[in-house]
């Protein structure tokens, strides 16, 4: 990983992207009930928030270029997006805590703590993103170890404890290495996703190596550790989908979003092996909404 | 209770007791890069000058002016990344008011959660309430700036009693004269003294 990180990050997006996004998919579906019920005001928050976020940020990445936008207000729209994203989490604590009795209002203090770095440093606060997100996947685990293994909880945090001498160990080789090769435009583009226009004093090495160790972890999770955590997540499990098995379910509409989102992990597949570059880009783009979407559903389990 | 007492006349001496008027750093004698033409400043004291003014030759703003172009040409990125460098304004106002509202709602969420009435929520509060009024003696303290004579431009900059801060700042009126051959000149009000008023340079 240290050695080969750029070939490392293209095959692993390559081969697991698709995969763990069907998997984070039908993971959620198996969690949501039928009926809504008293969380319905919850999982319309949830989800539409999810679609807005995710509309508004595929608004801001595909217009990013246009004349429209001087840099302000683009940075002023990006600010917007972060704040209105964390906001969003803070409600969905807030409603959390009150179905479960208890005044998780604190949140918003936190909240909005984190919208004003949000706004003092914007790209900052979107670099913490990209690497918090693949703690989000452990964070799942731990969960649904809670519920279904918890005879494995104090190995998994052993685990979850050695990750930060992995990466001490992984910067310590990789200090001094030179910045890797911008030769090609996809080159260029997974260094700038690691922040290697932001965090500029630091080799552009150390950040594609550290991000793709992270995000190795996090398809590890969905595609290994889950299923084997929870058999209601293997995939093949439909009667352990709600929405599927249940007499009140919709389960050809379930059906059909299961076909669709397997389609277009062909098709991803199809168009790396084509274009792998304008794939990537494409595909990042719109996996915002699967990232937003697993906030739901996790603070539903805490 | 006596214990919390000394502990804060403790902290609110030690807080005046730290100067921390760090002094600005000297001037770097290596151009930074930015547009700039060798000039004289002549420096004048006038006592029927209303206000200071700085008069400066047209000939050296069209200097100053080419030079700022073709900074302009060769620089956009640069100049992105200054416009970009910093706070905006729109910036600085959403990142105060979102801070305030984490001050209150957090401040709201613990005296509503009963913290506050516990005694180790008192400590909590004491010890904020101290740092908090410590850390801001320091600043007003330290932050102390020098005496009018040094923040007006006139005649009374120049006194010896001024001389200890080393800076000092004013408001002055740029003018534009048609005078090639003159330097640049700041003019100073320089008011008589009147009777009775101690001369500041004996």
């Amino acid at each position: 990983m240290g050695s080969f990180p750029l070939q490392l990050s293209i095959i692993s997006v390559l081969l697991f992207a698709g995969p763990h996004n069907v998997m984070e998919f039908r993971y959620f579906a198996a969690r949501m009930p039928v009926r809504w019920g008293r969380s319905r005001l919850y999982y319309s928050i949830g989800i539409g928030g999810v679609l807005l976020l995710t509309a508004a940020y595929l608004t801001l990445y595909f217009s990013s270029g246009s004349w429209l936008w001087s840099m302000e207000s683009w940075q002023n729209y990006a600010a917007v997006w972060n704040t209105t994203f964390v906001i969003w989490v803070g409600l969905l604590f807030y409603l959390r805590g009150k179905q479960r009795s208890r005044d998780w209002s604190v949140a918003f203090a936190i909240v909005f703590l984190l919208a004003a770095l949000a706004w003092v440093v914007p790209q900052y606060f979107s670099l913490a993103l990209v690497y918090i997100h693949p703690f989000i996947a452990m964070w799942f685990l731990e969960r649904q170890m809670r519920r279904t293994k918890p005879e494995w909880l104090r190995a998994y945090h052993f685990c979850l404890l050695s990750i930060p001498f992995f990466l001490v160990a992984l910067w310590a080789m990789l200090w001094g290495q030179p910045n890797l090769s911008q030769e090609t435009n996809l080159f260029w583009r997974i260094g700038q996703h690691a922040g290697s226009e932001v965090l500029t004093s630091i080799s552009s090495h150390v950040l594609v190596a550290t991000h793709v160790f992270l995000e190795s972890i996090h398809y590890f999770v969905w595609l290994l550790l889950i299923p084997l955590v929870d058999k209601r997540a293997l995939p093949w499990n439909l009667n352990d989908v709600p929405m599927f098995a249940s007499p009140n379910g919709i389960p050809h509409i379930f059906a059909t979003f299961l076909v669709i989102s397997l389609a277009i992990t062909l098709l991803l597949w199809f168009g790396f092996a084509a274009n792998y570059t304008t794939t990537r880009d494409i595909y990042f783009a719109f996996a915002i909404g699967h990232v937003l979407a697993e906030f739901p559903f996790l603070v539903k389990m805490l | 209770m006596k214990k919390l007492l000394s502990i804060a006349t403790v902290a609110l001496l030690l807080s005046t007791v730290a100067f921390a008027d760090i002094a600005k750093p000297g001037k770097s004698p290596v151009s930074n890069g930015k547009p700039s033409i060798e000039t004289t400043l002549d420096i004048r004291l006038d006592s029927e000058a209303k206000e200071a003014r700085l008069i400066i030759p047209r000939s050296q703003i069209r200097q100053l002016r080419a030079e700022l172009e073709s900074l302009d040409d060769g620089s956009d990125n640069m100049a992105a990344a200054v416009a970009t460098s910093g706070s905006s304004r729109i910036q600085t106002i959403m990142s105060g008011l979102f801070l305030s509202l984490a001050f209150v709602f957090g401040g709201i969420w613990f005296v509503r959660s009963g913290r506050a009435a516990s005694k180790a929520g008192k400590g909590a509060v004491a010890i904020v309430v101290i740092s908090f009024v410590s850390t801001t003696a320091t600043f007003v303290f330290a932050n102390a700036g020098p005496p009018s004579e040094a923040r007006s431009i006139t005649g009374k900059m120049f006194a010896p009693a001024v001389h200890m801060y080393g800076f000092g700042w004013g408001k002055v009126k740029l003018e534009v004269s048609d005078d090639d051959k003159s330097s640049v000149r700041l003019i100073v009000p320089n008011p008589p003294k009147t009777a009775g008023t101690p001369n500041e340079e004996e």
